[in-house]
């Protein structure tokens, strides 16, 4: 009965959470994540935040990358734990069911790479903030930090003309995933606030999708 | 000022109450708070906020605002949108540990279906401490001394509550009405706005009188299984069969038959059977929605396992329970009442308590806590 259970499980959100999110991306976010994962390398310890599905997290583990992936739903790790099982990654990725706020719990300097796609969308004002903290904590020195996700555009015609066009999306990715997101703002700005230094930025033509690598300096000689 | 925002929004989010309506999640201060002030958790519908707000006015307390998508405490909890993430969440990354001098939280008592008091207490070390089920009785529970009465644990389903439940199927779908008849078919507009905006009244106002004989048990096609999105029974068609053959029998002796006749009065007809079969008994607080198979559970109390530690009396929204102190074991005296809402399963410390379905499998407190209730069924179970 337990397969039977999980079966119906598997028939709500998160199964379609994938094919949804291609859908909606337009097939652009498997060219995105493999670009955004691109400066791992063999051996280096990575902490997948919001891994979801494991998108992010089986691409660096591809790599010969030691991978943590982190996300507060069950039921989207249950797919991850399969597809890392059938992709024959297992003993490269760990997953755990936690949310950033439990980040303090982990070692600090303990990863080469943190990264995280489409999920500081869906984080509240608070968590983004402690998130930001904690990856500068997390981070060994000289350790980067990937992020593809939703911004908000900061030329105003751009922001109403995204605006526009995302709302029919946002109804759709709500019926699809059961997810909304709400573009997140000024997030180069405060990356640096939290004290790394961005290295890249790519934004969208409609500046409304980032790709941003940052990196934690190396510690100043004293 | 406040006063007119709690106005604005409850008059919006009451006429749209079947929409999420978030709002910033985080630390709120009432009053003057000092470092042993009260800490309560909410949920982040707009709606519920504001109430929660006012109930507490008079007061010097931290309010956290958790992130339950916008939705009110009870359907978030049981579907899976406010969980002990979020609770984690807000206790570590509002700033309320650096405020406040104590580590005890008064939850909602219906976030108890969501909210794991014993994974809230190993992940941050803050006691979750049940508080009743409405906002209103909280100043009442403080003078208690956090004791809560066997009236502050019950949910009820009060006049007000259910004019609250008649607006939200009346406004939107009689808008949604209005759109389309006034500007393509003007005679229909006036009945067809009317029929949608008064049946949802006289449906929740009466509910009293007739919700004796609703049996949320009953399988197959009944008063109110599903909804019109899913499946709305054989029965209301065939009466609407009926109905229309009546009318056209009608037609033809009066003479008045055209397909404008017949059009109309189908349409009427049909959006009646519509409004009567919508999820009744799940926009009630006292019955299980007709679209979860979950109602067909029932919950078995392992004596064994059962210490009387009492949490299930602590949160059980319909006081199915009662604790006998002296021997240390709980009892279900009022077991017919139950919602299976699932929260005396998922707070049980020893996991004494359990679901059982019609066919005698067991669904474990470990699957329940893991697998929320939502409309698409995470935790479907599907019964014989």
């Amino acid at each position: 009965m337990s397969t039977y259970i999980l079966m119906k499980i598997l028939e709500s959100a998160p199964s379609r959470y994938d094919r949804g999110i291609r859908i909606l991306s337009l097939g652009k976010l498997n060219k995105i994540y493999d670009r955004l994962t691109a400066p791992i390398k063999a051996g280096q310890r990575v902490l997948d935040i919001g891994c979801g599905t494991g998108a992010l997290t089986l691409r660096a583990a591809q790599k010969g990358a030691k991978v943590k992936g982190i996300d507060v739903n069950a039921q989207m790790l249950e797919i991850a734990r399969q597809r890392a099982d059938a992709a024959n990654l297992t003993q490269n990725i760990e997953f755990c069911e936690m949310g950033v706020a439990e980040l303090g719990s982990e070692a600090p300097g303990r990863y080469d790479v943190v990264m995280s796609g489409l999920c500081f969308s869906e984080l509240t004002e608070d968590e983004l903030v402690y998130t930001l903290k904690a990856v500068k904590r997390l981070l060994k020195p000289g350790g980067l930090l990937l992020i593809a996700d939703e911004v908000s555009p900061g030329n105003p015609f751009k922001k109403i003309l995204s605006g526009l066009i995302r709302f029919p999306l946002v109804i759709a990715t709500f019926l699809i995933t059961q997810t909304t997101t709400h573009a997140v703002r000024h997030l180069p700005e405060r990356i640096e606030d939290a004290g790394l230094t961005i290295e890249s930025v790519k934004l969208n033509k409609l500046e409304n999708f980032i790709e941003l690598a940052a990196k934690n300096p190396e510690e100043v000689a004293k | 000022m406040n006063w007119l925002k709690y106005v604005i929004v409850t008059l919006v989010e009451t006429l749209l109450r079947g929409f999420p309506f978030p709002c910033k999640t985080g630390l709120i201060k009432i009053g003057n708070p000092g470092r042993d002030a009260p800490v309560f958790l909410t949920c982040n519908f707009q709606l519920t906020v504001e109430r929660v707000k006012r109930a507490l006015k008079g007061m010097d307390a931290y309010l956290l605002v958790a992130n339950s998508r916008g939705i009110n405490v009870w359907c978030s909890s049981t579907g899976g949108l406010l969980t002990n993430h979020d609770a984690i969440s807000v206790l570590k990354t509002s700033g309320i540990e650096d405020v406040v001098d104590h580590k005890t939280v008064i939850l909602p008592q219906l976030a108890a279906t969501g909210i794991e008091m014993k994974v809230v207490l190993k992940k941050t070390g803050w006691r979750v401490v049940w508080g009743p089920v409405y906002a209103k009785d909280i100043p009442v529970f403080m003078e208690k001394h956090l004791v809560k009465t066997p009236e502050m644990r019950q949910v009820r389903f009060t006049w007000d509550q259910r004019i609250e439940m008649a607006v939200m199927w009346a406004f939107p779908f009689s808008a949604i009405a209005a759109l389309i008849t006034i500007p393509f078919w003007r005679a229909m507009a006036l009945p067809l706005i009317s029929i949608i905006l008064v049946l949802p009244f006289l449906i929740f106002l009466s509910f009293p009188l007739y919700s004796h004989w609703l049996n949320p048990k009953k399988k197959g096609t009944s008063f109110s299984k599903y909804t019109v999105l899913f499946d709305f029974g054989r029965i209301p068609l065939i009466i609407w069969g009926f109905f229309l053959l009546g009318m056209v029998l009608f037609g033809l002796r009066a003479d008045v038959l055209s397909w404008e006749f017949m059009l109309r009065w189908g349409i009427a007809s049909f959006v009646v059977i519509l409004l009567i079969n919508i999820d009744l008994m799940g926009s009630t607080p006292v019955y299980k929605s007709g679209l979860h198979e979950d109602r067909f559970l029932k919950i078995v109390l392992d004596e064994n396992k059962c210490k009387g530690a009492g949490f299930c009396e602590q949160v059980c929204p319909k006081n199915c329970y009662e604790v006998d102190n002296v021997r240390h074991l709980a009892a279900m005296p009022r077991a017919d009442q139950c919602v299976q809402c699932g929260a005396c399963i998922v707070q049980c410390p020893f996991d004494a308590l359990y679901f059982r379905n019609p066919k005698g499998d067991v669904i474990l407190p470990e699957t329940i806590r893991r697998f929320k209730l939502n409309l698409l069924g995470k935790r479907f179970v599907k019964v014989a």
